[in-house]
Formats: structure tokens, sequence, C-alpha cells
């Protein structure tokens, strides 16, 4: 990193993770400035969520460390936990609270007092259009409720750094459009935005930094100009990553 | 379609238990333990053989009655059943229940406990070898009809048991039914007692068993005693009933895989709006003591209570607490009268049995455990608010067992020894839960599952922590419970100091626990979601 550059919100260093024979995250080294709204795109399998869950204090790496805001969340987790918000993926929710419920619930694990909870959770259901389910159970959520909900829980504490993996998934386009609104103007303010996505299209339309993840490394990471080249994301990411599966037509499925 | 149904099957098994090897290591030593049980049964079926017809008629009914109920009360109570093959799996095929129930038919009979008791009601019946060998052909198909009920009767018990607790209604439905019952039972038993004791202390264990042989448990037995008797019609009639139970039984069985084809459970049960409890429970707390300490503690206790009440994993394991005193003072106290100790070792029982239910809670509430864990290091407040909700059920609930204990025997001169040792039992089990919760947590059926299923192998997994912490459990409620034995054994008055004993050994040991749980827990977090989630 030049030293002109923001200091780093999040920052990885030889981060590693192994399951069984596989290794997931080999020794990787990641900056992420303040106020950056950062995009890590990668295939699947490629590490990102077990990398994710490793910078939020949600897996143990094998080695490396994670510093948020230059505090070591594995050392010090009481002062770094509080300015991350976390949106985990593949995880499940606990479904038998209402939406109204799990964000008090979140704010009050936060430390917060009852009244700014309150306060908070009534704008965020306003603001992400979920006002109207608020008090139904989060098991009768669709996926992109559910989404959203977790978003909120993410957002309650009003967070420095805020790491969603898979954020906009089964979310519609019009709640698509509120939540980037919502973290864009929060990166805006001096905030960052970790998200993990293989939406090429979304992350070059939202990011100004982007990361590509192959086999637990970083293969590529800069602004958005500096990743493509000037060119097409997708394709930058298509040939570092390789285009993999052979092409192969499936006639059978053709219906003329 | 039976062999792909079984390759599935197997190649499911095979692939976890690649995955985790160690399950391997459980199967076999459970097979192996198994093993070691037949050179018994083989020594107990010469026995037998010694014995006349008579005996070993009563002897075979009895067997059948214990495993039956085995079979019936133990997957739905304690270990579930191997899911492997859940119905409910197969929903987004659109497959027809007929050409799926073959292969299920033949899996379930394909499992280690299966062709354990196979081999167990084999050796027994050889024991009919002295009557000739068309008795002994009535025999074994005493073995195949009992066997094949066996382990029809777990899956039904098992499959309508969640699918009771699984709505709302039925749940209420089923507790509406229990009380009546209830209700009903216990004049029954007063009017039986008052009628005259002499009639029913010749209700003895012959009558029993010869009652037990009308009805589906004991009559393939029978039918073995009546083919030594050389009356074949009486055979016939056992036999042909017998199979038609089974053949009942599996219609059940299969009316239920049908029904979850097209039911898969993972939905919620229709949208009800519901104020903001847990928001609501924090501001109480802050108007009553003014403060925004315990802020998480609390909000984790009004989550959990949420939990008790719609969670059917945990209502089936409430139920299972309040099933054992239920029974025994509703039916067989009054029936059959207990000595003072037994009476006054219920309540104590139940008080251990809720603690020692806790010993996995963190794997069951592993929905909520990312939240808690990215939260920051909250392990005390979270292990501290799941005792507290865990708190407001059971102390009403022991409470209400020991009064009745103590009217039941007329010894209200116990009262402080009894609830010392309750005190004491339930806040010592209740610790060493909290610290196996976090220490050796085990896959737990996720939310929205069938409570009552079981990985392969999983029965093992959690085994070890099942031993570690009930042992555990036993080593630490002993003490507790020593001035009780003295009091009803010598002296009313050593209860004063099972009162002051119990109720601090247990607030001291829950507390201690819990505060060592917590830290447990946060040193365990980055572990933690990755073992139970």
């Amino acid at each position: 990193m030049t030293p002109d550059s923001p200091p780093a919100a999040l920052a990885l260093r030889g981060l590693s993770k192994r399951f069984g024979a596989t290794i997931a995250v080999d020794a990787l080294d990641l900056d992420i400035p303040a106020g950056s709204f950062y995009g890590i795109v990668g295939p699947n399998g490629a590490g990102k969520t077990t990398t994710l869950s490793m910078a939020t204090g949600l897996l143990t790496p094998d080695a490396g460390t994670v510093l948020v805001h230059g505090v070591d969340l594995w050392r010090d987790p009481d002062r770094a936990k509080p300015t991350l918000g976390v949106l985990p993926d593949g995880l499940r929710t606990f479904d038998r609270l209402t939406g109204a419920e799990l964000i008090s619930y979140a704010g009050l694990l936060r430390g917060m007092p009852p009244a700014m909870v309150e306060e908070r959770r009534d704008d965020l259901l306003a603001a992400l259009d979920l006002d109207a389910v608020g008090r139904t159970l989060v098991a009768d959520y669709s996926a992109g409720m559910t989404k959203k909900i977790a978003l909120a829980c993410a957002l309650v504490h009003a967070p420095r750094v805020l790491v969603l993996d898979e954020p906009f998934e089964a979310v519609d386009p019009v709640s698509a459009k509120a939540i980037r609104r919502i973290l864009q103007d929060f990166a805006a303010t001096g905030g960052t935005v970790v998200m993990s996505s293989h939406v090429m299209a979304l992350v070059e339309r939202v990011c100004d930094y982007v990361a590509i993840v192959g086999h637990g490394r970083v293969l590529a990471h800069g602004t958005l100009e500096e990743v493509s080249g000037g060119g097409d994301l997708e394709e930058r990411f298509v040939g570092l990553v390789g285009d993999t599966s052979e092409r192969r037509d499936l006639t059978w499925l053709r219906q003329s | 379609m039976v062999a792909t149904v079984l390759r599935l099957r197997l190649t499911t098994t095979r692939h976890q238990l690649q995955r985790e090897w160690w399950r391997l290591l459980v199967v076999i030593g459970g097979a192996v333990w198994a093993l070691s049980l037949l050179p018994s049964t083989w020594w107990a079926s010469r026995a037998l053989e010694q014995q006349n017809a008579g005996v070993r008629l009563d002897a075979l009914t009895a067997i059948s009655a214990i495993l039956m109920a085995g079979w019936v009360v133990i997957p739905v109570l304690i270990t579930g059943l191997d899911d492997t093959l859940d119905p409910g799996r197969f929903s987004s095929l659109g497959i027809p229940p007929r050409s799926i129930m073959p292969g299920l038919t033949v899996s379930i009979f394909l499992t280690v406990p299966s062709a354990f008791f196979l081999a167990v009601l084999g050796l027994l019946a050889m024991s009919w070898r002295p009557n000739g060998a068309a008795t002994l052909a009535v025999a074994f198909a005493w073995v195949a009809l009992t066997h094949a009920t066996l382990i029809l009767s777990a899956r039904v018990s098992v499959a309508w048991t969640a699918r009771v607790l699984q709505s709302r209604r039925a749940r209420e439905a089923a507790l509406v039914a229990i009380l009546v019952g209830a209700l009903v039972a216990t004049p029954v038993a007063y009017t039986l007692v008052s009628e005259g004791l002499d009639t029913l202390l010749n209700i003895d264990v012959p009558a029993l068993l010869e009652a037990l042989r009308w009805t589906p448990v004991g009559l393939p037995v029978a039918a073995a005693g009546a083919a030594a008797a050389g009356a074949w019609w009486a055979v016939a009639w056992r036999l042909g009933a017998s199979l038609a139970w089974t053949l009942l039984l599996y219609a059940v069985w299969r009316a239920n895989v049908s029904y979850t084809l097209v039911h898969p459970t993972y939905r919620g049960s229709g949208a009800r709006a519901r104020d903001d409890a847990v928001l609501a429970s924090a501001k109480r707390a802050q108007r009553a003591v003014a403060s925004r300490a315990g802020g998480a503690q609390r909000a984790v206790a009004s989550r959990a209570r949420r939990y008790w009440v719609t969670d059917p994993r945990y209502l089936s394991g409430l139920v299972s607490v309040m099933v054992f005193p239920a029974l025994f003072f509703v039916l067989v106290y009054p029936i059959f009268g207990s000595p003072v100790a037994v009476v006054m070792s219920i309540p104590v029982m139940v008080a251990g049995t809720i603690g020692w239910g806790r010993h996995n809670d963190v794997a069951f509430d592993s929905t909520a455990l990312w939240l808690d864990v990215v939260s920051g290091r909250l392990g005390r407040e979270v292990m501290r608010g799941r005792v507290a909700a865990t708190l407001t059920w059971a102390v009403p609930l022991v409470t209400v067992v020991g009064l009745v204990a103590l009217g039941l025997a007329g010894r209200w001169d116990l009262a402080p020894a009894e609830f010392g040792a309750i005190a004491g039992v339930l806040g010592t089990s209740l610790g060493v839960s909290a610290v196996s919760a976090v220490a050796l947590p085990y896959r737990a059926p996720a939310p929205g599952e069938n409570p009552f299923s079981a990985e392969v192998g999983s029965v093992g997994a959690g085994f070890l922590a099942q031993v570690v912490s009930s042992i555990s459990a036993w080593i630490v409620a002993v003490p507790v419970t020593l001035p009780l034995v003295a009091a009803i054994r010598w002296d009313a008055r050593f209860g004063w100091l099972g009162l002051v004993l119990g109720v601090a050994t247990g607030v001291g040991v829950l507390v201690v626990a819990t505060r060592w749980a917590g830290h447990l827990y946060d040193r365990k977090s980055g572990r933690l979601v990755n073992a139970v989630a």
C-alpha cells in the first residue's frame, strides 16, 4: 500500500484455514482501506465465506491475524467486535422471533439502551421496507426478507466496518436499490463496506475497490479500474480464474 | 427403486463415515458391545429350554413386553431414530409413496439395532426345541412378527409424536387429552384402591402376563404356547391376528410417509402478529433496576423463553421431563403405593432430568449462535440468559412436584430436606450441563427438523458427552442428596442441614459453572459455530 493511501479499516495478514485435506484459505493478505466500498469476488469454493468468517470472529483461523482499524480481532475482541457489523451467508437466523424482535435482540446484545434500540429498530424496519411484517415471525419470511432483517441486525449498532457475505442474494430490485443507497451513504460518510458477491455487474456498479479470490488466495486487488484494466471485470475474472468447464451443449434440453 | 433407495442410504452412510471417521469407531464399538451380549442371550435360551412350557411362555411374554416398551419409548425420549431416509427429504422429487415404500421398508430393517434384536429373538425362540419342530416353526413366526412390530412401532411412535409436536393445534389437543386422561385415571385409581386392596394385590405378575397375551404384544408368544399344547386353531387365529396388527402398523407408518412426502416440515405455521417481547422485557428491567447492565443477558433470556414455548425440540424435552412424574403420581402411586424414599426421590430425579437435559443446549440453539458470537465477548451473558429461561419454568415445576410428593406421602416434616435436595440437584445438574454444552457440543436436529431424528452414529457422538455430563452430574449431586436420605432414614431434622447445604451448593455450583462455561464459550467461540451449525 502506498504511503498516501488511507489506513486499513480491515487488514488480513497471512490468514489460513484448512479443513481436513482441503486448504480453504492459503496465507491470504488483504488491506481494505477505510471509507471504501470493497467487493470480494471469486468462483464458488474460492474461500470467500471462510475468509469473511475468520475476519468477523465466527471461525478461528489456523494462522494469521485480523486487524479492525488496527485492533487485533482475535486478541482483543472486546475492542474490535463493537466496530464490526456482520451479515454471514449460509448460517440460519434464529427465526422464532419476529423481525422487530430480532433487531431489538441484536441491539440489546450490543449493550445499547432500550430507548435507542426502539428508535433504530423502527427506522431500520421502515428503511428496509419491512414495517408491514415487523410483527411476523422470521420463520414466515421469504429468503429476501430474511436477508434484509439480518442486514438490519448488522446495522443496528452503527458499526464502522460492515462485512456482508452476499448481501443482495435473493433480494428484489426495489429493496436492492434501497440497500445500495444505505450502504453507499454509509461509505460516503467514512464507513467501510466489505461485501462478497459473484455477480460481477453488481460489483462493478457499487464497489470502488475489488479483490479477486481463487483457491484461497488473492489473485488481483486494487481499485475497480486497476483490476479490470479499463475493460470488463467479468472478462478479467474469467481470465484470472480460468474458464474451468469445457463447453458442452445440452442438445437434449433444446425444445425444438 | 428398492435398490436405488438402499444404495442412497449406503452411500450417505459411507460419506458420513468418511467425513467423520470416528463415527465408524462408535458404530463398531456398538456392534461389538451388542455381539458381546449374544452369549448371555444364548445361555438364557438354554436355561429357558430346561423349564416347562408355562414358565417359558411367561418369560417370553415379559421379554416381548419389555422390548416393545423400549422400542416405543426410547427413540422418542432419548436417542431419536436414524433419519438418513427421512421421507421429508424426498418431498421435492414428487415420488409417490407406492414406489418409495418398499425401499424405505427394507432400509429400516437394515440397521445395527434391528439385526441385534433379530438375533436375540432368534436365540430365544430356540428354547422351544424340546416341544418339537412344529412348535419351533411357530416360535420363529413369533420372531418374525415381533421383530417387525418392534421396528414398525418405533417408526410409528416417533413419526406421530413429531407430528403432534409440529402443529400448535395438535399440541394443544394432545395436552387437553393428557389432562382429561389424568382427570379420569385418578378417580378410577382411587376407587380401585378403596374398593379393596385384596383384589388389587391379586393382580399379580402372572395375571398381568396372562392379560398381555391377549394384546398384540403377547399374541405371537401365546401362539407358540398354544402350539406346544397342540391347539392348532388357537395358533392359527393368534398368528393371524398378530399379522393383522403388523400390517396395521405398516399402514399407519405408510400413511405418515405419504403425509410427509407432501407436507415438508421446514416452513412456519402461518403468520401471527406479535409485539416485541424482547424489547418490552428490556424496558421493564430498565425501569426496575435503572441500569443497563445485563441487557444482553436479559435479551438472551427472553429469546430462550420464546423457544421453550414454540420449538418442538424443546417442547419434546419439556414433555419427557413431565411424563415420568405424571405417570408415577397419577397411576403407579395410587394403585401400588410406594415407600416414602421412592416418593421423595421422584421430584429430585425430575430436577436432575431437567438439568441434565440441557447438556447440549448450545448445539440446540445453533441458529442464534452467530449473532451472539459477532456481538462481542458475551459468553457469560449468553449462558446466564439460557439458565435464567430454563429456571423460569423449572423452579415452579419442581416446586409443584415436590409439594405433590410431600402431600401424597403425608410427610410435611421432610419438606426442608426435600426442597434442599431439589435445589441442590437442579443447580448442580444445570451447572454441569452448562459446561458440557460448551465443552462437548454434538450435532442436534436443527429447528424445524424432526425433533426425534438422529444422524447415523450421532447417538454415539453424543454418547461421550452424555456419559461425561451424566457421570459429572451424579458425582456433584450425591452430596446434596445425602441429608434427604438421612432425614428419611433417621431424623427429619437433618432436613434443615439439607436445605442449607442444597441451596448453597445448588446456587454456588450454578453460578461458578455458568461463569466458567461463559469463559469457555468466549475462548471457543471461533470453533463453536463450525461445530454445531
